[in-house]
This record gives structure tokens, sequence and C-alpha cells, in this order.
């Protein structure tokens, strides 16, 4: 580490310094104004206290690492998480409660600064805390608490080594993922990055004896690590390009400030094409870490992990990292012609094709995985459609309601030994101790099926179609999210009718449980033998004790009240989350939205607006809004009523329109065989993993091999070659070693005068020749 | 007088503290025999504090030489005594125990920490050598008591053979280099060493006065086990007692490396030229076979001790690049200056060397012989970890791996080499750290890697925790040493800067040729 001189101190600050300066003008120019992201002002120092956040989970990564060597044997690592994070959650609530309103740093210490001539590359360890961070941590912190509660429980099979393994694994998550929200600078964010790439890799490769674990963990690694090179030349190029690495120097930097100017009058040629390059490779990075088309394919087999680790990392926290790194970069991304579309239409490719398969899928977690690719394309489309507000929005609620889903998925699995194919389930929710899984699962798939009004899945999804419509030239988006959402709506509610409700029927999985020492071994449904159709008659399966109970009840709680949040400030920022994004890097006033209330109001004063920009038409007569609301709910309505009469059970006087009366059978069998093979074909997939093999893995394999012989024949033959000839050499001389004492004393004295007679002769000979 | 008196201050404080140990060592009373290597750990411990407080030696041609040189010297010496200590004891003592009684003259337990600090006397008095008179008393003074050490060290034939080769040997080195100090009396007229380098400055180098500066370099090549006179070296390392190997390996070596550099001196090195042709022509060859020869031979052995001592070779190959190289322009830092990678490496080596060899110390075999069969430390991490942790870690420190001690040392030979301009011996030193790397890696791979086997039952904890120590402390040193490198580097560059005054006869044109060069030989 290298230690910043007090010289270059001060010519850090007389640098920063100008460029908030001349930041102001572009500022004050009518059509920047009207455009700019939001420009970073000077950035002072926030209290030290905000260190605690990143820091304790840390220490609970350290204490459970201690644990696991001394042996312990207790629930003392699942409550020591708890407690910290506890505590780190509580923090960042006063973080939140405590903002006043412009941004600051924390330095912990110096971490990188290297000086070369005129140039220097600074990354602390230190972090930037503006409402965007606080809205990522808040919600971080918040899950990771609830989920370690969650996993206390569920984990408890394992408790000894692996219990100590799992929450260490889960602090050093929640460490990395707050350096990845709260760095400073891109290296901090970077660090972040990979910390959370690594617990993934380590907490999907849990169960490391098995084979589908392991293999699961190495596809994620690998995936991620091709996003992670376009994230890292991202991090070159913008150091190259802007000589700067912290974010606070870099959105008040004179560069970038023109560049937004240019790009807000659509004048993209006059913008280095360097500049727009960084865009489209952070971008890639993204698309890694939040599961994007073509890089998605890791997310559903990261479902071998632990349910708990699917729910917080797979579902809320780590793969909207993607999200983040776009929202934050924002002024970069809006200075690149092509990096926002691109965004916006992988984000739609990834909605459809997600959930397409997550139709024809059985497993109730790949289902849960799938969806989550398919609603992470949404933020992307909602980002690529420059509605920052609506993409931040939906990652809040998708946090709160997939984690919820998750982990009533994880209850079931739990309690019925493994058991996720929801062929063999059936009428869960009606099964003793099964009630508040049954109805939070009721809560959670509602939200993601967005039922209008009621769910705050609707509102956020509703925010980033309208944008759809309202911007021009996307009404294709919009309307392939509109179909997408009907499509979810239909799966979602397809796993509910079949696994919580209909006749109870439950054929244990393949996990042997033989614990019913455990806490609440007392609590065994007993009731789930008596039914006829039971395969083991021996199987009872367990009902969740009080912590999975109170987790999912908080979340089915959060999952409605964020519907609050749609309304608060809902004027001028369209609603809290916008409040929370108007204040950041993330900000991005967009002229569509503006010209589109203009335009249904009939008010026409925004029709000269920055060239290139026209006012959108409204849809169906209507403010895009109000058309969206209808049209989406009506929509999640259909797709349930769907889902209720191809799977829903017969019973309560046809409440339930569907006819199943078996757990396997149901009307939708009758229909996929019409469709000849396209639903086996989405059952695999679509054969992407296949199709990967073919053009990407099979040819580097042979590839590999042809270097595996060329290294073996040559390369070693010629190390062998290089090692072999000291020894040839060694053999030689060996028998002057002899022993003996005269020979050493002939061979001294010999040496002697022939070194004598060789160093004047070669000497002679040199001083001759010269 | 009294100027010179206070240069060797450490020299009389350790002579005195010979004295009484020759006396103790043979003391009726077992409590006061055993108080005796306590003695001489006193005896080095006050000698360091007098050498720390050494004055500049006014006149000469490295004034700030003594104080670190001697410092280092101690402290090494420590470590030695505690590798030491123990070893002729233990017969004698076990004898007492059986109820023999103790009979002071069948006893040579009181000469054995004598002769071990009569030779620490010699190597200060080396460094304080001003005079060629002097520097051929001290450099005797050093190997004489190891001839017997030696041959004492244990009661087995090979001891004997190896003490008998060493001396004979030894004489053979010693007349070489003898005569060539007779020779360079004969050209310049005078003994002192400063007076020596005044003649050549101001006279040019006669082709007597050179012939003699080669023999004398090639003779004192045996100190330091450079070929052509490395020949003893494996047969004496095998033949003597592990910790007396551990000894040569440090003692007589740097010995022969403090009198090449005041020899050197007297020539002096040429800003850009270095040293004067014929010497850095017979410097290179010796360097470069030295270093090749050693590490090649290493290669083949199974005895863990010939491969040490063939190391040792290789290892004064190195340090040779650096005495080539020479001390840079005065206030080069450290990474310029060769002599002080010199002196640092001695430093360096002297503790990794001894951390090898006190986990060979530090176990035997079942029936009391010496481990020494690469079989014999197979697995050692695994049966005796600590033991293991200090082999592993010394031997990759001697192999110059970063960031131990070692590659801070070879680092310094390495960048004096590349700034004095002699490409070409850095590349052979570089090749070599390659070659030594398969065998080093091979005594990793033997204790880390393998599992200790049938051998757990042939090897066992010898009975002297003073060796275990040692080796613990060796192998700290190689850790912790780096957290203090900056003070020990800068003490080396200071030590190593030659006096301003110093006259160069390398800064003259080259000699006119001499029409008897070629009946001089």
């Amino acid at each position: 580490m290298i230690q910043l001189t007090p010289q270059l101190t001060t010519l850090l600050s007389t640098l920063t310094n100008p460029m908030v300066a001349l930041s102001d003008p572009a500022a004050a120019d009518p059509h920047a104004a009207a455009t700019t992201a939001h420009a970073v002002g000077e950035v002072g120092h926030g209290p030290a206290w905000v260190l605690l956040i990143p820091f304790l989970p840390l220490l609970g990564f350290v204490l459970n690492a201690i644990y696991a060597a001394i042996g312990n044997k207790s629930k003392l690592p699942a409550w020591t998480t708890v407690g910290l994070l506890a505590v780190a959650f509580a923090t960042t609530l006063s973080m939140f409660l405590s903002y006043d309103g412009s941004p600051y740093t924390v330095h912990a210490f110096d971490w990188i600064q290297v000086h070369f001539g005129d140039k220097s590359m600074i990354a602390d360890f230190s972090f930037y805390v503006d409402k965007l961070t606080i809205l990522w941590m808040l919600f971080v912190t918040g899950l990771a608490t609830l989920i370690a509660l969650y996993a206390s429980e569920y984990m408890s099979n394992d408790i000894g080594t692996g219990y100590c393994r799992f929450f260490s694994a889960f602090g050093l998550f929640v460490f990395s993922m707050s350096c990845l929200v709260m760095g400073d600078n891109l290296l901090m964010l970077y660090l972040g990055w990979e910390g959370v790439g690594l617990c993934s890799y380590l907490l999907i490769g849990y169960f490391y004896k098995k084979p589908s674990a392991v293999a699961a963990a190495k596809k994620a690694f690998i995936v991620n690590r091709i996003g992670d090179l376009g994230l890292a030349l991202g991090i070159y190029l913008t150091f190259v390009h802007f000589g700067t690495l912290e974010f606070a120097e870099l959105f008040s930097n004179e560069k970038l400030m023109g560049y937004v100017a240019d790009a807000s009058v659509g004048n993209f040629s006059a913008i280095p094409g360097q500049a727009q390059w960084i865009a489209l490779l952070l971008m890639i990075g993204a698309f890694g870490k939040s599961a994007q088309f073509p890089l998605y394919v890791w997310l559903p087999d990261a479902m071998e992990g632990p349910t708990p680790v699917s729910a917080l990392i797979h579902a809320a926290t780590m793969v909207t990292a993607g999200v983040y790194l776009i929202a934050r970069m924002y002024p970069v991304f809006l200075v690149s012609e092509f990096a926002l579309p691109t965004v916006a239409w992988i984000g739609t490719i990834t909605a459809v094709l997600a959930a397409t398969i997550g139709m024809a899928q059985f497993d109730i977690k790949r289902i849960m995985a799938y969806s989550t690719v398919s609603q992470l394309g949404y933020m992307f489309a909602g980002l690529g459609l420059l509605t920052t507000t609506g993409a931040a929005f939906h990652v809040l609620t998708h946090a709160f309601f997939k984690a919820l889903l998750f982990l009533a998925c994880g209850a079931v699995m739990h309690g019925f030994a493994g058991q996720l194919d929801l062929r063999k389930l059936s009428g869960v929710a009606w099964m003793k101790g099964w009630g508040i899984v049954g109805v939070t699962m009721l809560i959670g798939c509602m939200n993601l099926a967005g039922l209008p009004y009621i769910t705050s899945g609707f509102y956020s999804k509703d925010m980033i179609i309208a944008e759809a419509f309202v911007t021009p030239g996307y009404s294709i988006i919009g309307w392939l999210l509109i179909v997408t959402a009907i499509l979810t709506a239909y799966y979602t509610f397809r796993v509910y009718f079949r696994v919580f409700v209909g006749p109870q029927h439950a054929e244990p999985g393949n996990e042997h449980h033989d614990h019913d020492d455990h806490a609440h071994g007392e609590e065994h449904n007993h009731d789930a033998g008596q039914h006829g159709d039971h395969h083991s008659s021996g199987f009872h399966p367990h009902a969740p004790g009080w912590a999975v109970n109170v987790v999912l009840a908080v979340l089915a709680f959060a999952s409605i009240a964020a519907i609050s949040l749609a309304y608060i400030d809902k004027a001028e920022h369209h609603g809290w989350v916008g409040s929370m994004v108007h204040d950041s890097t993330a900000y991005f006033h967009s002229p569509y939205v503006e010209q589109a209330h203009h335009a249904a109001e009939g008010t026409a004063h925004a029709v000269d607006g920055p060239v290139g920009f026209k006012a959108p038409k409204a849809v169906f007569g209507m403010d895009a809004h109000t058309a969206m609301i209808l049209i989406t709910g009506i929509g999640g309505i259909f797709g349930v009523l769907v889902a209720a009469f191809f799977h829903g059970p017969k019973g309560w006087q046809g409440l339930f329109i569907g006819g199943r009366t078996e757990a396997a059978k149901c009307r939708m069998d009758a229909v996929a065989r019409r469709f000849g093979p396209i639903p086996k074909m989405a059952e695999n997939k679509w054969y992407v993993d296949e199709i990967y093999h073919a053009i990407l893995v099979a040819p580097l394999r042979v590839f590999s091999h042809v270097l595996h012989w060329l290294d073996k024949l040559l390369v070693d033959g010629l190390v062998n070659l290089f090692g072999f000839l000291p020894r040839l050499f060694a053999w030689v001389i060996r028998p002057s070693q002899s022993g003996v004492l005269q020979g050493y004393a002939v061979n001294m004295a010999g040496g002697v005068v022939i070194l004598l007679v060789v160093v004047i002769v070669v000497v002679l000979r040199a001083g001759g020749a010269a | 007088m009294s100027e010179k008196l206070a240069l060797i201050v450490p020299e009389i404080l350790l002579f005195i503290t010979t004295c009484i140990v020759m006396i103790t060592g043979q003391w009726p009373q077992r409590a006061v025999r055993q108080f005796t290597p306590w003695i001489c750990g006193i005896g080095l411990i006050a000698a360091a504090g007098a050498a720390t407080a050494t004055p500049d030696a006014v006149g000469t041609l490295f004034p700030a030489l003594i104080p670190y040189t001697k410092v280092i010297i101690a402290m090494v010496g420590l470590l030695l005594l505690l590798l030491l200590s123990g070893t002729v004891d233990r017969d004698i003592e076990t004898d007492v125990d059986r109820g023999l009684k103790f009979n002071p003259i069948n006893s040579n337990r009181g000469e054995f920490y004598a002769f071990f600090l009569f030779s620490l006397t010699g190597l200060m008095l080396t460094v304080s050598a001003d005079d060629l008179i002097w520097m051929f008393l001290a450099l005797e003074l050093t190997s004489l008591p190891t001839y017997i050490m030696v041959t004492i060290s244990t009661k087995e034939h090979k001891s004997r053979e190896a003490g008998v080769k060493y001396f004979f040997l030894g004489a053979l080195g010693a007349a070489t280099f003898l005569y060539g100090f007779a020779m360079l009396y004969g050209a310049t007229g005078t003994t002192n060493l400063a007076g020596i380098a005044q003649h050549f400055a101001t006279n040019g180098i006669s082709s007597i006065g050179m012939m003699g500066m080669l023999v004398a370099l090639l003779g004192i090549c045996f100190k330091i086990a450079a070929f052509p006179m490395h020949f003893y070296t494996p047969d004496v390392y095998q033949g003597a007692a592990s910790p007396v190997s551990a000894m040569l390996a440090f003692v007589p070596k740097t010995a022969g490396f403090i009198a090449m550099i005041l020899l050197l001196a007297t020539v002096g090195w040429h800003a850009e030229l270095g040293l004067p042709g014929e010497i850095n022509a017979l410097l290179w060859i010796i360097a470069a076979f030295t270093m090749t020869l050693g590490n090649a031979l290493a290669l083949i052995q199974r005895s863990v001790k010939r491969m040490l001592a063939y190391s040792s070779i290789a290892h004064s190959g190195y340090m040779m690049v650096g005495l080539i190289a020479g001390p840079g322009q005065s206030g080069d830092p450290f990474w310029r200056n060769g002599i002080a990678a010199v002196l640092f490496y001695l430093l360096c080596y002297g503790v990794m060397t001894t951390g090898v060899f006190a986990v060979l110390s530090a176990i035997e075999k079942r029936n009391g012989q010496e481990a020494d069969d690469i079989d014999d430390i197979r697995g050692l991490c695994k049966s005796y970890p600590a033991l293991g942790w200090v082999l592993v870690i010394c031997t990759l420190s001697m192999l110059g791996f970063p960031p131990l001690l070692g590659f801070i040392g070879k680092f310094g030979l390495f960048s004096s080499g590349v700034s004095s301009g002699n490409i070409g011996l850095v590349v052979v030193l570089g090749i070599n750290s390659a070659i030594a790397a398969w065998y080093y890696l091979g005594l990793i791979a033997a204790a880390y890697l393998d599992s200790p086997g049938d051998s757990v039952s042939t090897v066992t904890a010898s009975p002297f925790v003073s060796r275990k120590i040692a080796g613990v402390i060796s192998a700290g040193c190689v850790v912790l040493l780096l957290v203090f490198a900056q003070p020990l580097i800068e003490g080396a560059r200071n030590a190593a800067a030659l006096s301003p005054a110093t006259p160069n006869a390398a800064d003259h044109a080259p000699l006119a040729p001499d029409p008897r060069h070629d009946e001089d030989h």
C-alpha cells in the first residue's frame, strides 16, 4: 500500500474543487438542466458509525469461523449473525433517518493509492452514502436479518461445522454486498462484486458432497466471470477516460457533465467513442450478475444452494447488483448512445424467455428462479426506459415478495424432505401447522402476479410498463411486458393451485430427515399420514417452527405495506422510491414522462422540448399510467383465472373453478398435449444450456485438449530436457568428489594454476585486441 | 595503539570469555559445567554490545564496517551457540549419569566451547584487520579451532576423517593465500592494507602485485568454499555433527568474504569498468563455476547434509556477484551497493542455514545416529510440525522465495549485479536460482507433502530443546526480519561505504603491459 503524501492531498483537493465549480455552468444551461443527471456537489464527511454497517457482518464472518474452529455445536452462530445483522439494520435505519439530503463519504482506511506521473489512482476503503445507497442498504440489511432468522431454523439439520460455515459465508456475503453498494469508488464496488460472487459460489456449493451442487456452483462462478470481465474492462476504461474511480469525483467530472449535456440534445456524435464504450462494458457485468440473457443460465441452477441463500442472494439482493450498478453509473449510461436501448431490449427478451420457461417447469424452486430472472428483466427494461425510479421500486418490492415466495417454498421443501415437484404435493395449506405458510405464499403469489391495487408488485411493475408506452419507439417492449405479466400470473398461481390447495397429498423427497429430536419435533404433523394416497406411510412432514412463520409473516406484511410507498411523495417524485432516487446519481429527469403528462392534460407547452424528443401519443386516449393500470390489472387477473381453471382444485362449490382432484392430474395435461413438443421444449429450457454446450463448451474443450497435449509433449519435454542438463553435468563432474584427500589437493592446486593461466590469457587477449 | 584497542573491544571480551569457559567447562561440579553455554552467551551479548559502540576505524578502507558486521556475527553466533551446546557434552554427561567420575583430563567439553569462541574471535579480528599479517593470523584463528571441532564433534570415524581432510586442505589453502600475501608485500613494500591501496593508486598495479592479489583471492576461496577450493566441503560437512556443519557454513565463509572485501578494496572498483580486468575475470569465472557446480551436484544428493554443503558452495557463488559489483558510488542506495548486498546476505544465509541444520540436529535416528538421509525428514510436518515448518520456511528462504528474508538478500545481489552492468553474470545467477529450486523444493516436498511412512519409526526427536529453539528462532527471523529489514539494509549500506579518502587504483588508466608478465607464473 502506498501512502498518500501530504502534497498529494492538497493536489487532490485543488483538483476536486475546480471540477465542482466547472460543473455549475453546465447545470445552469437550460437544455442541460431539464435532462441533466443529478450533479454531485461538494461531498462532506459522514459519521464514523456508518462503518458499523459493513463491519458488523464481517465480525459475524470472523466469529462464525472461530466457532467452526472450536467445534461449536449449538445455534450460537445463528444468533450471533442475527444479532449483528439486526444491529447493522438498525444502523442503516438511523443512517436513513439522520440523512440530511447531501451525500457524504466515510473513510475507513487508505487502501490503494498509486501515483504515476501527474495522474493518481485513489481507491480508499471508504463508503459513499446517498439516498440510492440508503435505499439498497435498507432492504439488504433488513432482509438479511430476517433471512438469517429463518435460516437459524432451516439449517438446523446441519448444526455443527456446516452451520458455522453457512453463517460465516452469510456474514461475508452481507459485508461484500455492503462494500458493493456503499463503496465510494468503482474498485470498492468491484471488491464487493467479486466478494458476493465468491459467497454465492460458496453457498451454492454448500452441499459440496452433491455433484449437482458443485456443478451449479462452478457454473455460477464461470458464467459470472464472463460478466466480470466486462465490468473490469469498464472500470479500466472509466479510469483511462475520466482519470478517477471515485464516485464523488466522477459525477462532478467536467467531461462527463459536458457529455450529459450533449446527450440530452441527442448530439451523441460529440461524445468520444471511448466514453460510450464504458457503459456497454459495465452493462455486460450487470448482465452477468443480474442473470440477463444470454448470461442468465447460472441462476436457475443456483437453486442447488440452501433455500435461505436462494432467497437472499439469488432473489433479493445480489442479483439486483446489476440494477444497482447501472443506476449508480446512470450518467455514464446516458452518454452512451446504444447502452440504454440495449439494456431495455435485453431486459425484455429475458423477461419473456424466462417466463415461458417458468411456465413449463415442475420444480417449484426453479419456477421461482425463472420468475426471478424474468422480474430482473423487468428491472432492466425499466432502466433502459429511463425510469430508474420504476426499476428501483421494482427491486424493492421484488426483494420482499420474492424472498417471501422462496422462503415459503423452502418451508415446504424443508417439511417434505426436499420435495419440490409440484406434481407430488397438493393441499399443503390445509395441513395442520401449514396455515401461515399457505396464507403468506398466497400474498407472495399475488404480488408476483401483480394483482391490481392490493399488491405492491403491481405498482412497481406498472410503473415500468407505463414508461414503455410513453417512450417513443418502445411500445413493442410495453406489449411484450404486458404479455409477460399475464404469463407470470399464470405460472405463479399454477404453483399455488397445485401445491397449496386441493386434495391433501404429499410424497416425501429423497432427503433423509431422521432428526426427530430437533427443536420442533413435537409439532410434527401426524395428520398427514392419515391420507389414503400416501406412499410412504412412515413419513411425517413437519410443519415450520416459529422462526420460519414469523419471518414469513413479516415479509408478507412488508409486501403489502410497500403499497404505501407508491403514494408517499406521489405528486412530486412518483412515490417514495422516486424521492430516494431523486437525490442520487441515478436520478434522471425523463422528458418523456413530463411530456406525456402534459399531453394528457392538454397543456401543449412542453412541445418545444429538446431537439429529437417528440411528445408521444396517449394510449387508448388515456394517460399512460391509467391505461396501464387497467391493462396490466386485467391481464394479471386473467392469468390467475387461467391458472385456476387448468390447475385449480375442484371444490368449495365451484369457487375454485378448477377440476383437479388428484395431485398429478389436471386439465392442463390435455391442453399441453395439443401443443405437441413445445411444452417439452420449454421444460427443457429451450435447450439453451445444450446450445451453449455445443457452440462454446465443446469447441473449447477440444481446443484445451490440443493445448494439453502440446503442453505435455512439447513444453514438458523442453522443461524436462533443461532439468536434465544440470543433472547430466553433475554426473559428469561427480568423480571429482572422490573423497580421497590427495585427489582433492591435486584438484585444488591444479584448479589454482589453470585459473591463473586462463585469467591471464583472457585478459591479455582482451588487452591485445584493444 | 589505544585507538586500535578500541576497535577490538568485542574480541577482547570474547577472549576473556573463552578463558573462563575453558575452566568452567572442566569444572568438577556438574552445575558449573552446565553453566558454560550461558557464559558463552553472556560473552557474545557483551561483545555485540561493545561492537555497537565501536568508533569508526579512521584510516582503514571501510571505516564503518566493524559495528554492523560484528553485531551480526555475535547474533548468528548466539544462534549457533544454541545449536552447538550439548554436542560433545552428551556422551560425557551420560557417562557421569552412569556413575563414572567426571575426569577433566579425558573431557573435551571445555575446549569445544572455547574453540567455538576462539573461532568467532578470529572472525571478528578479520573484520578489524588493517594489515596482511593481522588478516592472515585472524583467518587462521578462525579456521584452526574448527578443524578440531569437526574432529571431536562426534565419536565416529567419519568425523576424524573429515577433520583430517579439512586440516590438510585448509593448510593448502592457507599456504596459497599466504603466498599471495607475500607477493603483495613484495610488490608494494608494505603489509598495511591502506598502504597497499596507496601504493597501487600512485604507482599502478605491478604484475607481481596483480599476481599476488589473484593468488591470495584463490587461497581465500578455500574459506568461502568456492571453486576451485571447494572440494573438501561436502565431505567435511557430512563428517561433522550437524551443529558444527552449521557453524562451518557461516563462520569461515564470513571470514573469507570479509577478507576478500578488504583485499579487493585495495585495488578498488572503477566507476565504469569495475575491478581491474584480471581480477574481474578471475572472480567472474569463480562465481559462475561455483554456483553452477554447487547447484548441479546438490541436485543428485540424497544426503541432506551433502546437499546443504553443495548449496553452501552455490551461495558463495551468488555472493561473489556482489563482490564483483562493488560498492557503487558513494551515497548509492542499498540496491546498487554490491558489498552491502554481500554483508546483508551473509546475515540472511547464516540465519537460514542455521535453521535448516537446527532441524537436522533436532532429530536423530533411533540408534542415536544423525538424521541425514532425505528419507529421515519425510513427513516431518506431520510427525514434528514445529520442526517441519522451520525446515519449510528456511528452505523457501534459501530458495529466495518472496517475501522471505532470503528473497531480499538475493534481490540485493541481483540488483547490484545489474546496476554494475554484469548482466551476463546475473543471468547465470538467475539460471542457478532456478536449478536450486529443484532440490530445495524436493526438500520441502519431502517434509510437507510426503507422509512419514516407515521413517516415523527411524527418526525421533533428539533430547536437545535448545536446538529446536534455535530452529524456531531462525524461522522466526526469516519471517520477522522482513519487518525490520529496512534498518538492517541501511546498516549494511553504511558498513559497506568505502572511505571517501581511499585512493583507488582502478580509477587510473589501464596499466602499461609488463614485459615480465608471462614469467610470473
